[in-house]
């Protein structure tokens, strides 16, 4: 199999369909290029199991047919992988051969049989002036010489976009995609000549971000194949153990696992192909399961929510005294003085760029200054730090994608040819591991039962509410989700609004005006400020999460009163967030409860990223503390992030709410929330909480480790305890108990699963087992991580500036023998300290352990390249050992 | 010299340590450089090297001193009057509870059952949640794009393909591609160069002014605009010049006489000039040709609100500004709402290319807020192609034409049947929204201001302080709209609204109370004429029962029991 022309094609293919199969340790990809496949005959096997199970899968699911990726395709490409010759062949193919306990170390060896050296790695990635992926195959020491790295940006484009599919010349011709024609305003379809001077048309205007996405051609999207081995994520034998125990519980009377796999057709089909490669006895009895499982049409795709069986990778989120809480790491001096170095360095060059661009090109300097009598729109010093600092990693900014931001999401491949000033789209598409959207308990869905409630809804409702909440924009939805949202948190009442930033800018100033003081923590969301300063209640700003600091500025506010006069305040209002967007810190509440009793403040929490996420009713900081909602005063939050909506609703005391009603902006002025949003919320909310009648009833989990069986036996137990004596305590409606289903409209259907909140708390241990997860394994790899252990947002340092968009770029582009595209946030100054830059990664019920060990192992690769791991030196584990040990990790104090 | 021997040890240890740490300063980076210039100091003048200590440590004194100078007027207290002053203290309720003579306001408050529409099922909470169909005059949806199926099929399509919510900022994966191809759209149809897009139409004005007025820059404002831009420009800080509503001589009045001012600034300061498209509160157009003709001759940048001219006024619904034939260039920023004529959610912004690229990165509400859900995107682009799409011979839009027509038609029924001693009607003839106003005899029969809250933010440039108190004239005002609103609403099966104003958080002073009728596409003509009729039969009925203030103290009961 000596490389011929078309193998050299496939390394230029290879960026795109950036290749190694993530989950190969199970069953391997015929089109296995980097990694490696053992003969000609098992590719073709496995290539024909391709054809198989592009064949199995319209019959038994019809749903997935229609899903973007293309089985056939996909097997075609396979084999032209064999055709091409892959290299590398010398690996062993572990098919089947795998047990459960020990696959994490075997793929750990397989791993590390080749490490690529680390100054290469940074050399090539240097060389390229774009974004784009053609790194990967640069790096890749084991392939031949790379086509990529000569041909220059323009030639990769054109790489692209001809070579990039077997179905490219059906591409060219515009009329293959009229559903993105069909799409926005009317567009004449173009010939290829007269795209290709759109777009450089497109490339002469300034400032903007994006080709028009009219006339840029985007060929129908094709799935690389390590995304496929995602989706279709092969189960091992333990999980197919944990399928089985599940399913014979179900005999004798675990009920709620049967029934909420049976609403998982569509996984469920997604189980036999793979484990058809396993050739053990097992999958036949599977298949045959399945095949009676498979039903309805709410199925939920693999790419928006991954599928997991094992009942050991779950845990309850809930506050622990006992468990220590991690200390925040400090890295070495030498990181400091190099971050701050590499600031002075960046500020200096700035300036001496300006300095010669405004004599050299003034006309690209003339919006930053007065012109005709008009003065600049904005300065070029207050530009400064965009212009200058941040423009240089603006290709991590703002990435287009489409489709559901869930367990995976599709990027469009962009480059710029200016320094990122202007960007050009390559009509290329990549489908990456997503860690970054606030999709905590997975409800980003297209698909599935909240899904089918929406378009429901649309038939119903139309889109619009068409008028402010006072005047005639009051349906009965807002009604019925004000009265759920209520008690869902757990108070009296509650009032929703369109826009979350807007919930907190419109109800601060309802709240407080002159006379009135407002403390509020240094970290808190921009929209906290803005609300405010919109009241004009004085401000005063106490150190992050310091009760110590809080209670002294308290006793100073309230005995020097207001500043000059020493006035008593008329009222103090107290603000902090649940859980901490930038930090993954939860606020001290019982701590604050107690003050809020001896200081006689008001309490406003915003739940922004904590409701849903946290709890182990998933109700927020409240439920996680155990602390009474009604001892909060006002409880924000928001349905962006955990229901995968958008808005925000205010919940409190009847009293409090009904003023708010006619006295707050957002209901007298603003839009009132869209219906389909709502039933969105509505659908998830009750899903979470289950309907009344059916009762949720409590799930005892399945333990199979036998070494963690006691522990988590007890902490479940801990959790019932919990719940049995707040309900002793707490009378009414404060019991997170289950939506009664009068609250619900009639014509909502929701499938069983939904309505007995067996689905809704699986999402929730899932969640709080990959956020302990991955911030615990993390920690043990030797990153330093911020926040709370569990906390779904993970905040992980890198201090240089340098590293945030070289970061973000690598993972991107993986350059291990792993190639699956993970998109992360990366944050920096103003959002944090100047020193203190950052990745945050947001977790999501939709991810598999599996999902996370990927995260992991790019993190540990990437890692060492960037020099990243400067936490606690002692007892440091390697990636493999972190993804054999998760329980351990998870279930530690 | 001599030293005693102690003081003498003293000094060795002292200067083996100084000399010391010179040592240790000689291996630092750039060490050796001081080094040389503290011997060099020293070697030509002793005495300067003292001096320059002194100056040295008074520099370290100044600067930690700087910080704790801060606060000076602060009481000095013992621990135990602060407990005493702690336990003393004794807060105001978090919020004054509703009382009764308001509550009628949270009753009012109708609940649509199903889909907004012309036509809609609606209930009331004080006749016992019955529900009945009604023609509905009272939603922003003018051109009733809400019962398209066409817009409801493009949400459909995005919801199955995204799902709901974007689950992300704009700048962390909250970009879809919806959203790139909204923009787009909204930049062709509106004639920028670039839009942006906000997750709602209230936040828009409040985030896109203060991302370019600061401190110093100057704003001349209509003093009849929304509570949007009045809020905007309070938290912008800039500085304020107010000119009499839709006034254009009062307008060129004040920018000759602050011109000699600014021409002596230097360097200049951004200068604005802020109005509406159609105005929320009054109803009417401004005189946007001579404001144009006075920006450009005075050197200002035009703001302009758009919220509700957007899909109402030209002839393809591009706004007030196709009607006046002005190209949309002369507008620096134009700012418009999603949720009214385009039936979607949200708000955007159009303008050129530096100005929108500049929102990207510092407005508020855009940065640090997620995405408007894709659905709503795609369903304006819809809403738009629906506007711009179907062209008459004239190549005026179809549906526009048909919202015209029907603005004329009520007009011409209004202006006929109206009870004219107790209404009368104050917004523009080209507005899709009808203000009716009480007659301003009655009004003042009934003892009721000219306007209501307070004129300082007018006078002085700075909002006042305080906070306007409750008006029991505006409540009552209010109330009888209100009625009449029922009256219509239980006798003829037409729901119409009223000015929903806050007046504790008004800043300018607010005009009357208002009956507003919402003209839309979709509603027949027999159903309008139906209005002047109701309007004709209820409004008097209404009317004669409060005829002085005294007939509010006899009917206190009914506004309490409502």
């Amino acid at each position: 199999m000596a490389p011929s022309a078309k193998s050299s094609h496939r390394k230029a293919l290879e960026p795109t369909l950036g290749h190694d199969s993530i989950d190969d340790y199970e069953y391997s990809h015929a089109g296995n290029a980097l990694g490696g496949v053992g003969g000609a005959s098992q590719a073709a096997a496995s290539g024909g199991l391709n054809a198989g199970k592009a064949q199995r899968r319209p019959s038994a699911q019809p749903m997935t047919a229609k899903a973007s990726f293309n089985p056939i395709n996909s097997a075609r490409t396979s084999l032209l992988n064999v055709l091409s010759g892959t290299k590398g062949g010398s690996k062993k193919n572990r098919n089947g051969a795998v047990d459960g306990g020990d696959y994490a170390d075997a793929k750990g060896r397989r791993m590390s049989d080749e490490p690529t050296p680390a100054g290469e790695v940074i050399r090539n990635y240097l060389m390229n002036t774009s974004s784009s992926s053609s790194f990967i195959s640069a790096s890749s020491t084991s392939s031949a010489a790379s086509t990529n790295t000569s041909s220059g940006t323009s030639g990769l484009t054109k790489d692209r976009g001809t070579l990039l599919t077997p179905t490219s010349s059906m591409m060219a011709s515009p009329l293959s995609s009229p559903e993105l024609h069909k799409h926005g305003l009317p567009n004449p379809a173009k010939s290829p000549a007269q795209l290709a001077s759109s777009l450089g048309h497109a490339m002469s205007q300034p400032l903007s971000t994006f080709n028009r996405f009219d006339e840029i051609h985007i060929p129908p999207y094709e799935l690389s194949e390590n995304m496929i081995s995602i989706l279709e994520h092969p189960l091992g034998r333990s999980a197919q153990r944990a399928y089985a125990t599940s399913m014979g519980n179900s005999a004798s009377g675990g009920l709620p696992y049967a029934a909420s796999h049976a609403q998982e057709g569509t996984m469920m089909t997604m189980l036999t192909g793979p484990s058809a490669t396993n050739g053990g006895g097992a999958p036949g009895a599977v298949a045959s399961q399945t095949g009676t499982l498979v039903g309805g049409k709410s199925g939920a795709k693999h790419e928006e929510f991954g599928f997991c069986m094992n009942q050991n990778w779950r845990y309850t989120s809930q506050y622990d005294p006992k468990a220590k809480e991690a200390e925040e790491l400090q890295p070495p001096y030498y990181i400091l003085l190099t971050t701050y170095f590499s600031y002075l360095v960046m500020i200096c060059l700035g300036h001496i760029r300006d300095f010669c661009g405004k004599r050299l090109y003034p006309q690209s300097y003339s919006h930053l200054k007065p012109s005709n009598g008009y003065a600049a729109l904005n300065s070029d010093f207050d530009s400064f730090y965009t212009r200058r600092l941040k423009a240089r990693m603006d290709d991590c900014f703002s990435r287009p994608v489409t489709g559901v931001a869930g367990r995976t999401i599709v990027t469009y491949d962009r480059i710029s040819k200016d320094f990122n000033e202007n960007f050009h789209l390559t009509g290329t598409r990549r489908r990456a591991l997503n860690i970054s959207s606030y999709n905590y308990l997975g409800f980003a869905q297209a698909t599935g039962g909240v899904a089918d409630a929406v378009e429901a809804g649309l038939k119903r409702y139309g889109v619009s509410s068409g008028g402010t909440r006072l005047e005639a924009g009051t349906l009965d939805l807002h009604v019925q989700v004000e009265k759920l949202v209520s008690q869902f948190v757990g108070t009296e009442d509650a009032m929703i609004v369109s826009m979350g930033f807007a919930t907190n800018s419109t109800t601060i100033p309802a709240l407080v005006d002159k006379g009135c003081l407002v403390i509020s923590d240094e970290l808190n969301h921009a929209s906290i400020r803005f609300g405010v300063r919109l009241s004009a209640a004085s401000i005063r700003v106490f150190k992050h999460n310091d009760m110590r600091a809080l209670e002294t500025l308290l006793r100073e506010a309230i005995s020097q009163g207001q500043p000059r006069t020493h006035r008593p305040w008329k009222k103090i209002l107290v603000i902090v967030e649940g859980l901490y967007s930038m930090e993954g810190s939860l606020v001290h509440l019982p701590e604050l409860i107690v003050l809020k009793e001896k200081y006689k403040f008001y309490l406003y929490v915003d739940e922004a990223h904590s409701i849903g996420a946290l709890g182990p009713n998933g109700r927020g900081v409240c439920d996680y503390f155990g602390v009474d909602p009604r001892s909060v005063d006002l409880l924000m939050g928001t349905f962006t992030k955990s229901f995968g909506a958008a808005g925000g609703y205010i919940a409190g005391s009847k009293e409090v709410i009904d003023r708010l009603r006619i006295r707050s902006h957002a209901m007298a002025y603003a839009e009132a929330m869209s219906p389909l949003v709502m039933t969105q919320i509505m659908a998830s909310m009750a899903s979470i909480m289950g309907v009344s009648p059916p009762l949720a009833s409590a799930i005892q989990p399945t333990i199979h480790v036998p070494h963690l069986d006691a522990m988590h036996r007890s902490v479940s137990e801990s959790v019932l305890n919990m719940t049995e004596t707040q309900l002793a305590h707490v009378p009414g409606p404060a019991v997170y108990g289950p939506a009664p289903s009068t609250t619900l409209p009639t014509w909502l259907h929701l499938s069983p699963s939904l309505l007995n909140g067996t689905e809704g708390r699986e999402r929730l241990r899932r969640l709080a087992f990959n956020s302990r997860y991955l911030s615990g394994a993390l920690r043990k790899m030797g990153f330093i991580v911020y926040g709370h252990r569990d906390s779904p947002i993970v905040p992980m340092l890198l201090y240089n500036p340098a590293k945030m968009p070289m970061f973000s770029r690598m993972m991107l582009d993986r350059f291990g023998k792993d190639k699956t595209p993970i998109v992360v946030v990366v944050v920096a100054y103003p959002a944090t300290p100047l020193i203190s830059s950052r990745v945050r990664f947001c977790l999501s019920a939709a991810h598999t352990k599996h999902d996370i060990d990927v995260v992991l192992r790019a993190c540990d690769e990437i890692g060492n390249v960037l020099d990243l791991k400067h936490g606690d030196k002692k007892d440091r584990w390697s990636a493999d050992e972190c993804m054999r040990r998760a329980e351990e990790i998870v279930f530690s104090n | 010299m001599i030293l005693p021997p102690s003081l003498g040890a003293l000094a060795t240890v002292f200067s083996e340590s100084f000399v010391l740490y010179l040592n240790l300063l000689d291996r630092l980076p750039g060490g050796p450089i001081i080094l040389r210039y503290i011997r060099l100091s020293y070697k030509n003048d002793p005495i300067r090297s003292v001096f320059e200590l002194a100056l040295f440590l008074f520099a370290v004194h100044y600067f930690l001193m700087s910080k704790r100078k801060e606060n000076k007027d602060v009481l000095k207290l013992s621990k135990r009057e602060i407990d005493g002053l702690c336990a003393d203290w004794k807060p105001e309720p978090l919020l004054d509870p509703v009382t009764d003579e308001e509550k009628w306001q949270l009753k009012c408050v109708p609940v649509i059952h199903g889909q907004n529409g012309a036509h809609i099922s609606v209930s009331l909470q004080h006749s016992k949640g019955t529900q009945r169909q009604v023609v509905n005059l009272a939603s922003y949806d003018f051109l009733n794009l809400n019962e398209s199926e066409r817009v409801k099929e493009a949400a459909k399509d995005t919801i199955s393909s995204t799902g709901v919510g974007a689950c992300g900022p704009p700048n962390f994966y909250g970009t879809q591609d919806v959203h790139v191809r909204l923009e787009e759209d909204l930049a062709n149809y509106f004639g920028g160069e670039q839009a942006i897009i906000y997750g709602q139409d209230f936040v828009t004005a409040g985030s896109v002014i203060p991302a370019f007025l600061k401190r110093g820059d100057l704003c001349v404002v209509d003093s009849g605009v929304n509570i949007a831009i009045q809020k905007a420009l309070i938290v912008s800080r800039c500085d304020i010049e107010w000119f009499d509503h839709n006034d254009t001589e009062h307008l060129e009045q004040i920018l000759k006489e602050i011109k000699p001012v600014l021409d002596k600034q230097k360097p200049i300061k951004r200068r604005f000039i802020v109005t509406e498209g159609l105005f929320a509160n009054t109803g009417d157009l401004p005189k946007l040709p001579e404001i144009v003709r006075l920006k450009n001759k005075y050197k200002y940048r035009l703001f302009l609100d758009e919220t509700l001219s957007i899909g109402s006024l030209g002839k393809s619904g591009r706004g007030v500004v196709e009607h006046f034939d002005i190209p949309r260039s002369e507008i620096s920023i134009t700012i418009g709402s999603l949720a009214n004529s385009l039936a979607s959610s949200g708000g955007f912004c159009v303008g050129v290319n530096p100005m929108v690229h500049h929102q990207r990165i510092s407005s508020l509400a855009y940065v640090f807020s997620a995405s408007l859900p894709p659905y709503s995107a795609r369903a304006a682009s819809q809403s738009l192609r629906e506007i711009g799409e179907d062209l008459d011979k004239d190549g005026k839009s179809k549906l526009v034409s048909k919202l015209h027509d029907n603005i004329s038609f009520v007009r011409a029924t209004l202006a006929k049947s109206i009870p004219t001693q107790y209404l009368s009607i104050v917004s523009e003839k080209l507005s899709p929204i009808i203000h009716l106003q009480l007659n301003e005899k009655y009004r003042e029969s009934l003892g009721f201001p000219l306007f209501y809250g307070s004129a300082e933010f007018l006078n002085t440039g700075k909002p006042s302080r305080t906070l306007n108190e409750f008006s029991h004239s505006l409540n009552w005002e209010s109330f009888i709209l209100q009625k009449i609103i029922d009256g219509c609403l239980l006798q003829y099966g037409i729901l119409i609204t009223r000015s929903h104003n806050i007046l504790k958080h008004e800043n300018l002073p607010l005009t009357p109370p208002h009956l507003m009728v919402m003209v839309k596409v979709g509603v027949e003509q027999e159903e309008l004429n139906a209005l002047s009729k109701a309007l004709s039969a209820v409004v008097p009925e209404v009317c004669s029962r409060y005829a002085s203030e005294a007939s509010f103290l006899s009917s206190t009961n009914e506004l309490i029991n409502y």
